[in-house]
């Protein structure tokens, strides 16, 4: 919603509804709430302490009306190694993969390399189409469990079975953590940072070299202009 | 052993038989992914009908197939199911592949989980390339599988020598 | 051929029935295991479903998804914006063009940028023509699923139409990769809206026609009516959207609540359809009754199409400012939404996919305990998935 020009009374509404549910789950959890972010018009995100996960779903829930489970996943927030494995100078602007640089996380704030979020709605309030957040929960490098909401979101089940085979994180409390995409012999957990794309190191990709030039612009790699070689081109085989 | 086995057919016996073989193909459909869409307009549609070539879509299990058309993503997961149906049909069959993702991995070619052509599991006759193929590409690709067909020397298979491509 | 010996005999009828195994179990206390898929015409792909009957009555019943799992969330990880605009049409295939809208929409709203009324306008009018030739064939294969084969062909029949005018603008009869951050990469051909008319005046025909074809029919009722009974709550718990929902009596439609700026639908007039009983049958009737909508969105649509610029100002090489959005929008096949990290690049640095089918489809454990097998079919045919949607 990046259209100011809506009338202000509505934007601050909007504001309203979502600092309204931010309250209420502050209220609730009190010193659980790590961190949050409001966007104007667009969501609400709020971290939690990884041991009030449960409790802040379950404020959602009675609290909120937040009965609708639209997905639960995670975020790996390390760099990749690899960037996107180019070698093309063209289109360097990701910098040199650092180890000691600090990781930087994302709305909402956050201390650690892996987060768990998930984002609940409540959809039977006609004409309120904001209410909706996403929690967010840190999670330390050496022990990457958290607590399952299967319990409360029957939903949850998959989510937490895929997040469990892509990212490492267990769930207590899941009924059966098993694979769900991956064959059972697979090894690793693909989504995580430093899984890597075999594919592309035995060939890396050569990266966007050969931008389309815009017509009468020369290619970024040197070439002329595409009318004046276009016209060459076809003169001489015509 | 029989006649064609041992390769003791006359030649005109041979191309009667292979024009009979030609026009009267049994295509299992493994339609994987989104080629399995255009491979359904093929087959089903009207517009680009498969059947005036002498191919009938829907056999009722792969023991009754001449040719396979293996159209969508193969990932590594679903290959032993492939191997299996394929290993189910009855020689003399086909292999038809369709769509980029069967040839070669496609656009997933750097995916951990996709397998990186068909190929590489069974032994593919036609490559159809395209992403997804039109119909009238895979139209043409069952009629150079015909074209090859009736080239074919029927007692190459168990000979033991490599197929010739003619 | 040599004789085998007794011992290479019974080797060979061990293997068999070792194979045999796998599929069919012999019947015990426990009751029988049926395996269905992965290939499988009823299955819309290659989704494995395996069963333990005790006679025609399902005890439990298990999904297996993954064997269409390309690993797309790694895959964006490692591939510029425009790259990845061509690799996510290929999630939920048969309406392709609807995926790129949540993704592209995301990325605009990260670098706020809005697309100009004329892009929006028409990106909506093939949002919703991606909804047609979803829906349209999965009309025609619903009665595949329930043992009419002739309802297929007309929905091939006209779906060609539909995808004759996507293939006239975007070039592509399906994965048209025609969505650009900023707007459209090209305007619409001459004459375009008339044709588009015309088509919209055949699948309203087609419709009638289904209706007539299945939805009037005795045996299409009885084996619909009752099978497959959804709860709102259960609904809700489960992620369900959609179509799935709306048969469950829950009025919400993101084309109409989602807020979203990006597409045209509040600009027309037009109605969501819900039915109480949350049966195959209503969802089935839900879809039905959403094409219809779908002519009506796109009739109104091409009338009142404003002129102007099909793109904004963006620059070449696109590089999106850090943050993070999630916009998700009333695909066909329900609710599909992108959690979009960037960092600053030239390519994400993690897309969260949310994808309609995959919560769709993780209600069918629940869903099956108690079912008779035939309408194990049904249940599949209604709850309607496409396999790239599930696994991604």
């Amino acid at each position: 919603m990046s259209d100011a020009t809506d009338t202000e009374p509505a934007e601050v509404e909007t504001d309203e509804a979502r600092e309204a549910v931010l309250a209420t789950l502050t209220g609730t959890l009190g010193d659980a709430v790590a961190g949050s972010h409001v966007k104007p018009g667009q969501g609400l995100w709020v971290r939690v302490a990884r041991e009030a996960w449960t409790a802040a779903a379950e404020a959602c829930r009675t609290h909120l009306g937040f009965h609708f489970f639209d997905y639960l996943s995670a975020i790996d927030w390390m760099p990749s190694p690899w960037g996107r494995y180019e070698y093309s100078a063209v289109d360097d602007g990701i910098a040199p993969f650092d180890h000691d640089a600090p990781i930087e996380t994302g709305l909402a704030g956050g201390d650690t390399r892996f987060q768990v979020m998930c984002r609940l709605a409540n959809v039977r309030r006609r004409g309120e189409p904001h209410l909706n957040v996403v929690l967010k929960a840190d999670l330390p490098d050496d022990d990457l469990r958290i607590d399952s909401l299967v319990r409360l979101y029957a939903g949850a089940n998959w989510h937490e079975r895929e997040c469990w085979e892509m990212f490492g994180i267990t769930f207590d409390g899941h009924p059966g953590l098993r694979h769900l995409y991956l064959p059972g012999a697979f090894e690793g957990h693909p989504l995580r940072k430093d899984f890597p794309l075999v594919a592309r190191l035995v060939k890396p990709w050569p990266g966007i070299v050969d931008v389309e030039p815009m017509p009468g612009e020369p290619a970024a790699n040197g070439d002329a202009a595409e009318g004046d070689a276009a016209a060459e081109g076809e003169g001489a085989e015509a | 052993m029989g006649l064609v086995e041992s390769g003791k057919l006359p030649k005109p016996l041979t191309s009667l038989l292979n024009t009979a073989r030609k026009y009267s193909l049994w295509a299992y459909q493994w339609g994987l992914a989104c080629c399995a869409i255009e491979m359904g307009a093929a087959f089903a549609s009207p517009r680009y009908d498969v059947m005036r070539l002498g191919v009938i879509p829907l056999p009722a299990s792969p023991r009754q197939a001449d040719v396979v058309v293996i159209s969508g993503t193969v990932t590594d997961k679903m290959v032993p199911a492939i191997k299996r149906l394929y290993e189910q049909m009855a020689d003399p069959k086909y292999v038809i592949s369709m769509g980029s993702c069967t040839n070669c991995g496609g656009p997933y070619w750097d995916s951990y989980s996709v397998t990186k052509g068909v190929d590489q599991i069974v032994p593919v006759d036609v490559y159809i390339p395209g992403c997804p193929p039109r119909p009238e590409a895979l139209l043409e690709g069952i009629v150079l599988l015909q074209q090859r067909i009736g080239r074919e020397d029927m007692a190459d298979r168990w000979r033991g020598d490599p197929l010739v491509v003619q | 051929m040599s004789v085998l010996t007794e011992r290479q005999q019974r080797a060979y009828i061990d293997a068999q029935a070792a194979d045999a195994r796998v599929n069919v179990e012999v019947e015990t206390d426990e009751g029988m295991t049926l395996n269905i898929g992965p290939q499988h015409p009823a299955t819309h792909g290659t989704l494995r479903v395996i069963a333990k009957l005790d006679g025609e009555q399902v005890l439990w019943a298990d999904v297996v998804p993954g064997y269409m799992h390309r690993g797309y969330e790694k895959l964006t990880e490692v591939r510029t914006y425009p790259q990845v605009t061509t690799l996510i049409n290929r999630i939920d295939w048969l309406g392709s063009f609807a995926n790129e809208v949540p993704f592209i929409l995301a990325a605009e709203q990260l670098m706020e940028i809005e697309a100009p009324a004329r892009a929006r306008h028409i990106r909506t009018i093939l949002f919703e023509m991606a909804r047609l030739a979803n829906i349209v064939l999965f009309l025609g294969d619903l009665g595949v699923q329930l043992g009419a084969v002739t309802p297929a062909f007309f929905a091939f029949r006209d779906r060609e139409h539909v995808l004759d005018q996507i293939e006239s603008v975007t070039g592509g009869r399906f994965h048209p990769n025609f969505d650009r951050i900023g707007g459209l990469k090209d305007d619409l051909p001459k004459g375009w809206i008339a044709d588009t008319k015309a088509v919209m005046v055949r699948i309203r025909r087609f419709c009638d026609e289904i209706e007539d074809l299945l939805f009037g029919n005795e045996i299409f009722e009885a084996r619909t009516r009752g099978v497959g009974v959804i709860p709102p709550e259960v609904g809700l718990s489960y992620g369900l959207t959609g179509a799935n929902l709306r048969a469950s009596g829950v009025d919400w439609d993101l084309r109409r609540d989602g807020g979203i700026a990006g597409l045209a639908h509040g600009d027309v007039d037009w109605k969501v359809w819900t039915h109480p009983d949350g049966d195959s049958f209503a969802r089935c009737w839900v879809r039905l009754q959403e094409t219809r909508e779908a002519t009506t969105i796109i009739d109104q649509l091409c009338d009142g199409l404003p002129g102007g610029p099909i793109m904004a100002k963006v620059p070449r090489i696109i590089k999106v400012p850090p943050g993070e959005a999630y916009v998700a929008t009333e695909n066909p096949l329900g609710v599909m939404g992108y959690y979009l990290i960037s960092k600053g690049d030239l390519g994400p640095f993690r897309t969260k996919i949310r994808s309609a089918s995959f919560s769709n489809v993780s209600i069918v454990p629940w869903l099956m305990k108690g079912v008779y097998v035939p309408d194990i079919i049904t249940i599949l045919a209604s709850l309607y998935f496409i396999l790239g949607d599930i696994d991604r």
